[in-house]
């Protein structure tokens, strides 16, 4: 069965006060490779359908990913069933109703039509420009078909398609290891030259690095670490955990939390940025400032929340994070001396009401002093708390797609607490 | 099942050197109540079955949710275009596999009363009294129970002619109070990680009291001072909390995918290098690890990996040296070594089964020493409990560790409690710190089913587990 019909067997024998049926499509094709060959390879195709049921406010899912009918019969059985024997959830909501959804563009046909063999070429090329540097060279090539449909017992109906494509490349000699990445909805967009060219010039940058001794400096987030770093804080941006107590934003709705020069939102008006056309099982997307100019104006709200706080339902289904547009060049001169930084790792919360987070740096740390680059150095540790860290931006460049979902500059940010090192 | 005939014979006409089938069917009950509130109730099955063809040194591999003839025999055509077009791009001759013979076996993971057949109303209404009872106390502001039941049946066969039915389970209950006091919030947990059991395990546990410590302790948390600054001091670390730290720094660094750098762009690689095996001080001589993936009640004990290599207990580091890694048929030979430890595992059917972390723990002490006996010869340091902030870099050398409940240590005594508190050292530092294990009376095993690696990500799931242990002269301080 297709989704429709899916859609129409279960609506026809539901026996429940409410319902919303959701139908998550995928077909992928992933390239793998490692030490100069393909290590994994893998293609298929997937569906699953959720039926979330209720009787008065007694809740019940069942997922599966079999369409026959014996399966959707008991799937629906199978949901039917929780609800009846479950508890009554006292932050019951029903499901949502009709409503006019946002167009949104999210599918490439480029990215759709790119063959197996064409992913397999961008692999050789990638792993060809590596080996000329006598170095190894590990990544992946993916390409990815997305549908999602959703409906309700209360007339919502929405659905739309995305596509993604992504490449990454790790390349690795002695003691130098660092990496490129494009992700994004849309293949025609990537060249392939300009990313094994950001490679190279990444990799001479980074020989011979010498030690260096954590603390207290300026730091360039390269996009793809800012990304890293504000995404994390992102995550915590919660109204009701904000109202429970549980974090930073306790009370901070409407104050100058933030730094006056950082901005944050979800929109659907960035013709790069995928946006889905809804959230929270119906509610249209639109455009959502989290941060304007330093001060907080929203946080992340489901539909009990928001209900019960007399405020909107909201979600960061997307994240732009504007900038200035100062160059890196720039951004030395400003700072004077400090440290530039490709990619953060194994980022993790260290304290949730202060907002601290830990981290590693990775995949190349470099040194500047009296505005240029002076030497590769060691990866550090550092802990820091971003929302804080924000009022410490000295400049910041312009907004770079870091995946089919955030779009972010590089941020020049003073003070960086480093607090350790590790020996490479 | 005649799909696993097709699927290889199939893959057999097309000329792959191996292949192997894998159906798979989990299924998952997920019960998630925030408060009073049933935020999810979710009964999960995903059926289905993924095909592996190794055909001139290179894999292919495709999967499908489709079950007739034509549809296992276009996936398998599929996996085999695919392994040739892998083939395009390989080293040398490309991989191989370590031999291996055929097994024709069945297994159950052991269960008394297999938790899916509980009724949704007997494990709601537990949780609910969980949740009610911690939220009983002033100052808890917040009840979480998360229930996770998990089953896996999966029918494997090979082109070596291995024909497998195998079924596994787990089981694991997640409790979190969190308490509100003067401005700051501090979570407690119970959390064993899961176990590859019954509900029974659930009957034991007696999770109302349970919940009342860990209610009590949130608010003796809530209100407990902060270390300060950072200095080097002994540390005592609970058997909970121990399971992440030889997660992170052994157990990875000790799968060979990673040591062979075929990780490197994601998950990263490690510094345990071939030529430290026998001869790198990775701990103490008294630091012994064992990879057992036979382990009762282990959450990645199976009679055979999804390579079709049976389950095996071995040394990972012994008297504190580097001994060997966890390995598969692919990753084995690359270092010369002529048999996979049997560490390949997928997480669900449209997955490659990739180099995992086996069931691993440290070694019990050999000489009898309580936890109180441990405390009591220890002047200056702190006892962690249970697992909080973990970071390691992507060469498992330098790492940070918090926890989730702390006692400051002076003179053999626990003076008081502390928050907010965290470690920073590195290998070979750590484990060579380690002076002290209790002995086997007070070993533990400890769960993790969330072990996230590979392209696309997968999660995995192991035990670990170990005794209370003293490491000398750590960092340790507080946050910010």
């Amino acid at each position: 069965m297709n989704a429709q019909q899916i859609m129409d067997y279960i609506k026809r024998h539901c026996q429940a006060d409410d319902w919303t049926i959701t139908i998550n499509e995928k077909d992928s094709h992933e390239t793998r490779f490692a030490q100069n060959a393909i290590t994994q390879h893998i293609a298929g195709n997937n569906i699953e359908v959720a039926l979330q049921v209720a009787f008065d406010d007694k809740t019940g899912v069942g997922n599966i990913n079999q369409t026959d009918e014996e399966s959707l019969q008991r799937l629906i059985g199978t949901a039917e069933k929780m609800a009846k024997l479950n508890q009554p959830d006292p932050e019951f909501m029903p499901s949502c109703p009709t409503a006019v959804l946002p167009a949104v563009d999210n599918c490439s046909e480029t990215t759709l039509a790119l063959s197996p063999q064409e992913m397999v070429e961008i692999v050789r090329r990638s792993i060809s420009s590596g080996e000329k540097l006598d170095a190894q060279v590990s990544g992946m090539t993916e390409k990815h078909w997305f549908h999602v449909t959703q409906c309700t017992a209360n007339g919502f109906f929405g659905e739309y398609d995305k596509t993604e494509f992504g490449h990454s490349i790790t390349m690795k000699k002695d003691a130098v290891e660092t990496k490129v990445a494009y992700s994004s909805k849309d293949y025609s967009r990537f060249d392939l030259n300009h990313w094994l060219d950001k490679l190279d010039s990444q990799f001479s940058s980074l020989s011979a690095p010498q030690v260096f001794e954590p603390g207290r400096i300026a730091v360039i987030l390269r996009p793809a670490a800012a990304q890293e770093f504000f995404g994390y804080m992102a995550w915590m941006m919660s109204r009701r955990y904000a109202d429970e107590g549980f974090t930073p934003y306790t009370d901070k709705l409407g104050t100058d939390l933030f730094g006056s020069n950082f901005s944050m939102k979800s929109t659907l008006k960035d013709d790069e940025l995928c946006a889905p056309p809804f959230y929270h099982g119906g509610i249209p997307s639109g455009e959502i400032d989290w941060v304007k100019n330093g001060k907080l104006l929203a946080l992340a709200t489901d539909r009990f929340w928001a209900k019960k706080t007399d405020s909107q339902p909201s979600s960061m289904y997307n994240i732009f994070i504007p900038g200035e547009g100062t160059s890196e060049e720039d951004m030395m001169k400003i700072a004077g001396r400090g440290i530039i930084i490709n990619h953060l790792w194994y980022i993790r919360s260290v304290d949730m009401k202060s907002g601290e987070f830990t981290g590693m740096t990775r995949d190349g740390v470099l040194y500047f002093e009296d505005g240029a680059i002076r030497r590769a150095v060691n990866n550090m540790r550092w802990n820091e708390i971003p929302h804080q860290a924000t009022r410490r931006i000295l400049a910041s460049g312009i907004p770079a797609l870091i995946s089919p979902d955030v779009k972010v500059p590089a941020m020049l940010v003073n003070d960086f607490n480093f607090v350790d090192k590790t020996i490479f | 099942m005649k799909y696993l005939d097709i699927a290889i014979e199939t893959a057999l006409a097309q000329g792959a050197g191996y292949a192997d089938i894998r159906i798979q069917r989990d299924t998952s009950q997920v019960i998630y109540l925030l408060n009073r509130s049933i935020k999810h109730s979710i009964y999960d099955v995903e059926h289905g079955y993924g095909i592996r063809v190794f055909k001139d040194g290179a894999w292919g591999f495709a999967h499908s949710n489709r079950f007739d003839d034509k549809a296992v025999m276009d996936t398998t055509r599929r996996a085999c275009e695919i392994a040739s077009l892998s083939s395009q791009v390989k080293k040398g001759a490309g991989l191989t596999l370590a031999p291996e013979r055929s097994y024709i076996a069945t297994y159950r993971t052991p269960v008394v009363t297999d938790p899916l057949d509980v009724s949704l109303r007997e494990k709601v209404d537990l949780m609910l009294e969980v949740n009610r009872t911690m939220l009983n106390y002033d100052g808890i502001r917040q009840a979480v129970f998360y229930l996770i039941i998990h089953k896996s049946e999966k029918l494997f066969a090979s082109t070596l002619g291995t024909r497998l039915d195998l079924t596994t389970q787990f089981i694991d209950p997640m409790i979190t109070a969190t308490a509100v006091y003067e401005g700051d919030s501090q979570s407690r947990t119970f959390d064993e990680g899961g176990r590859a059991t019954g509900w029974e395990w659930i009957q034991s546990l007696d999770l109302t009291d349970k919940a009342k410590q860990i209610a009590e302790e949130a608010l003796i948390k809530v209100k407990a001072e902060t270390l300060g600054e950072e200095r080097r001091r002994a540390l005592i670390l609970d058997p909970n909390h121990l399971g992440l730290t030889m997660h992170e720094s052994v157990g990875h660094p000790t799968e060979l995918d990673r040591v062979l750098g075929w990780e490197a762009d994601f998950a990263g690689i490690s510094f345990a290098t071939p030529e430290k095996l026998g001869n790198y001080q990775y701990g103490s001589p008294i630091v012994n690890f064992m990879g057992d993936n036979t382990l009762a009640e282990g959450l990645a004990t199976n009679a055979f990996d999804d390579d079709g290599v049976p389950a095996q207990k071995w040394y990972i580091i012994k008297d504190g040296i580097l001994n060997e890694y966890g390995s598969t048929r692919d990753t084995a030979p690359q270092i010369g070594l002529t048999h996979s430890r049997g560490c390949n595992r997928a997480t669900s059917y449209y997955n490659m089964p990739i180099n995992r972390i086996p069931n691993l723990y440290l070694l019990p002490g050999t000489k009898p020493l309580t936890p109180a006996e441990l405390i009591a010869d220890t002047d200056d340091g702190v006892y962690i409990q249970g697992r909080g902030s973990f970071s390691i870099d992507q060469h498992r050398l330098n790492f940070q560790f918090g926890g989730d409940f702390f006692w400051e240590i002076k003179d053999g005594k626990l003076v008081r409690p502390l928050k907010k508190v965290l470690y920073k050292s590195c290998n070979p530092e750590f484990w060579n710190a380690c002076d002290a294990v209790c002995d086997e009376r007070f070993f533990r095993p400890f769960g993790v089913i969330n072990c996230g690696k590979g392209q696309p990500g997968q999660t995995g799931k192991m035990t670990h587990g170990a005794a209370p242990a003293r490491f000398r002269n750590i960092r340790v301080g507080g946050s910010q």
